[in-house]
């Protein structure tokens, strides 16, 4: 493969050889990016390559990586999910709700003790789906675009989660005092590399990623996701059952944000309903710039990846700059813009 | 045919819900205007408030802002066509005076009493209407105290506190919104109170743990005060300094206590905070929140700063009663209370809280 490009390149003439070089630039040009962002941080501040500094890159992508995933899915459907924080906050919610140690003082249920933590996990994944199963029947049944569907859903959960809030003797306070045991299952630590613990999160956030690695290109539900997202008519004629797969990618992708839900709520360890805010932006943002494209049925799990932990990188390298917060938005904004820009005009020499 | 009954279904289901969802009172009295449901401690208030109003025999309705100055005023136009008594306001805008100058307006033209709350708004504002009042705290109060509070404490444990033995204390500082005046003189004080007290005492003042930050704080920058973002950005600061580097974070302050609980969480996985003879480095929020006075119980975290919820409720519900009376005048029977010279602004103090 590679022997075959470097002969291609040498029967290339001169002017095909600068538009060759070109396009590869312009087509990495987010790698490149990537890798002079990171010389030169590295410069600015030398721990920036420690072992402390790369695994908290690395966790904070983790935490980030389940609900991109989720998200993926329904942008594949040329759809979007703008329920996903939300979705997030409220299962955050409801798990530290139930898994507050039994001495807390502030305890959402006194008369409840703390339950099993796979119970809890269980009960927040069937939350997630069941708003997923809303999100993607809506979506299929209605023949509603899922901008319109997510964006009421969002509102609903949040009332939910609101009215949630409220029950009990909780009044509307932050939900914190999580038992040990909970805690320590998401954010204790097993394996340490270079004397810095790794949380357990990003274990279970690796075997998820694989899960989805394999749904997405070893599964007849995964080849018809992309079916249905590059052509849904087309995918009908040969025998796809369209609405099926819409509301299983909805449903999945549900599922996906109660995982994230989960490990917030230990993960930060206090909880309130602007849990989640605004974490659909930043997933949408991932995804788009790891090459998910909005044109509908493209997608890497790798892209995913590469898209959080770009973004991640971003806030990190900043913080570690010490440049001013109003700068994260402005670079923010222009990396997401030249990405989809990039990945436009793939597209476009297509056609 | 299939999809049209389906969607007749769902109709009906949500008028279903809708009737039964308006437990509300429909001619509600006394309106108050959260600017958002959201914030931990404006939900005690929102609480204690309730129970207060129920209890004098009010009929009241409550209204979130979602912290959109534009939802809030057209929720108050709606309630004033809809025959409101009394309005109590915890304005969304306080970085400008016209938001509040439109809310006076309305109230003014419709003859109905105003009073804001928990967040501030100018004197002139208050002053350009008879029935207008303002309960709340002094907005440098919280800052002040919550700088004394931590001077006294480094004074007292200066060389606990300080790790590395280099004779000075490198903090950390969250701050919950850009923007925000109570933010603004939190983050502003702190610090300043902290170090005269540790300059009288002969001490050296604090230094931001990163020379390379200008600004000398973190900001959350969705504005929400949020835990997560203290906890990304403790994480962040942790990753560079740190025990090993021999160069550890000494002191935290925190604008309020959901950022301290954020930063907890994050010295925790690192190895501190855990409580009992475990590394501690002190963390200072504000709010007293029920998860903070916990924390502090615990020994996670040293103090932080009470902002009295049934004080303000109890003051609250004595200024509607006021309103809704004609032979009343709004300020009537608030002589004992902290009441500004110039004008109609009840302060509700502030107390430390070191558990």
């Amino acid at each position: 493969m590679k022997i075959k490009v470097i002969e291609k390149f040498k029967n290339m003439d001169k002017r095909e050889r600068g538009i060759y070089v070109r396009e590869l630039l312009i087509n990495n040009s987010l790698y490149i990016f990537l890798v002079a962002a990171i010389i030169v941080i590295q410069f600015a501040n030398p721990r920036f390559l420690s072992w402390p500094s790369i695994i908290n890159i690395i966790s904070l992508s983790a935490a980030n990586l389940p609900i991109a995933l989720g998200i993926a899915g329904a942008i594949i459907l040329t759809g979007t999910d703008l329920s996903a924080g939300r979705i997030v906050g409220l299962v955050s919610c409801v798990a530290a709700a139930l898994l507050q140690s039994n001495d807390y003082l502030g305890k959402m249920f006194p008369g409840l003790s703390t339950m099993p933590i796979f119970v809890v996990f269980l009960i927040v994944i069937a939350i997630g789906a069941l708003i997923g199963l809303i999100n993607g029947f809506c979506t299929a049944t209605f023949h509603l675009h899922p901008f319109i569907v997510t964006l009421s859903t969002q509102l609903i959960v949040y009332g939910g989660l609101l009215l949630f809030l409220m029950i009990g003797n909780n009044n509307g306070q932050s939900l914190s005092g999580l038992s040990t045991g909970y805690t320590n299952f998401i954010k204790g630590s097993i394996i340490s590399l270079g004397g810095t613990p790794i949380p357990n999160y990003v274990w279970y956030v690796l075997v998820i990623t694989a899960i989805m690695w394999v749904v997405w290109n070893k599964t007849t539900f995964g080849k018809n996701m992309f079916a249905v997202g590059s052509n849904p008519d087309a995918a009908n004629v040969s025998g796809v059952n369209v609405k099926k797969i819409i509301i299983l990618v909805f449903m999945l992708a549900g599922v996906l944000y109660a995982v994230t839900g989960f490990i917030e709520a230990a993960r930060i360890g206090s909880n309130s309903a602007n849990t989640g805010l605004n974490y659909e932006l930043d997933a949408i943002a991932a995804c788009v710039i790891g090459g998910v494209s909005f044109v509908g049925g493209t997608g890497k799990i790798s892209g995913v990846i590469l898209g959080v932990v770009l973004l991640r990188l971003i806030f990190v390298g900043l913080t570690f700059l010490g440049i001013d917060a109003n700068m994260q938005y402005i670079i923010k904004g222009l990396i997401i813009l030249i990405a989809c820009a990039i990945d436009m005009r793939k597209y476009l020499v297509r056609r | 045919m299939k999809t049209r009954i389906l969607a007749i279904l769902l109709a009906l289901l949500l008028s279903v819900g809708v009737l039964t969802a308006c437990g509300g009172n429909r001619d509600a009295d006394v309106h108050v205007f959260y600017y958002t449901f959201s914030d931990t401690y404006v939900s005690s208030v929102r609480g204690t408030l309730g129970a207060e109003l129920g209890r004098a025999g009010f009929s009241y309705q409550d209204y979130d802002g979602n912290g959109n100055q534009t939802t809030q005023t057209e929720q108050i136009r709606t309630a004033i066509t809809k025959g409101a008594k009394a309005l109590l306001v915890n304005i969304v805008n306080t970085g400008s005076d016209d938001a509040a100058q439109e809310i006076v307006n309305l109230a003014k033209d419709a003859g109905i009493p105003l009073i804001f709350f928990n967040r501030e708004v100018s004197d002139t504002i208050i002053s350009s209407y008879e029935n207008c009042a303002y309960v709340g705290t002094r907005a440098e109060e919280a800052g002040i105290l919550q700088g004394e509070m931590i001077g006294e404490y480094l004074v007292n444990n200066y060389d606990q506190i300080d790790l590395n033995n280099d004779g000075v204390i490198s903090y950390i500082l969250f701050k919950g919104e850009e923007g925000n005046n109570e933010a603004i003189y939190r983050t502003k004080y702190s610090v300043e109170k902290a170090n005269e007290m540790l300059l009288a005492a002969g001490k050296p003042a604090l230094r931001f743990y990163d020379p390379a930050n200008q600004n000398g704080y973190h900001v959350d920058q969705n504005g929400q005060w949020s835990s997560a973002a203290a906890n990304n950005y403790m994480n962040t600061a942790l990753a560079s300094y740190n025990a090993a580097n021999g160069n550890m974070i000494e002191l935290v302050i925190c604008n309020n206590d959901s950022m301290a609980e954020g930063a907890i969480s994050a010295l925790d996985a690192a190895g501190f905070n855990k409580g009992g003879s475990s590394p501690t480095i002190p963390v200072f929020g504000v709010d007293a929140t029920e998860a903070a006075k916990t924390l502090i119980k615990d020994g996670k975290m040293v103090g932080t700063i009470q902002q009295d919820a049934a004080g303000m409720s109890s003051t609250l519900s004595l200024l509607t009663a006021n309103a809704l009376d004609e032979n009343k005048e709004l300020m009537s029977g608030t002589e004992n209370l902290p009441v500004d010279e110039a004008v109609r602004k009840i302060r509700i103090p502030y107390a430390k809280y070191l558990g």
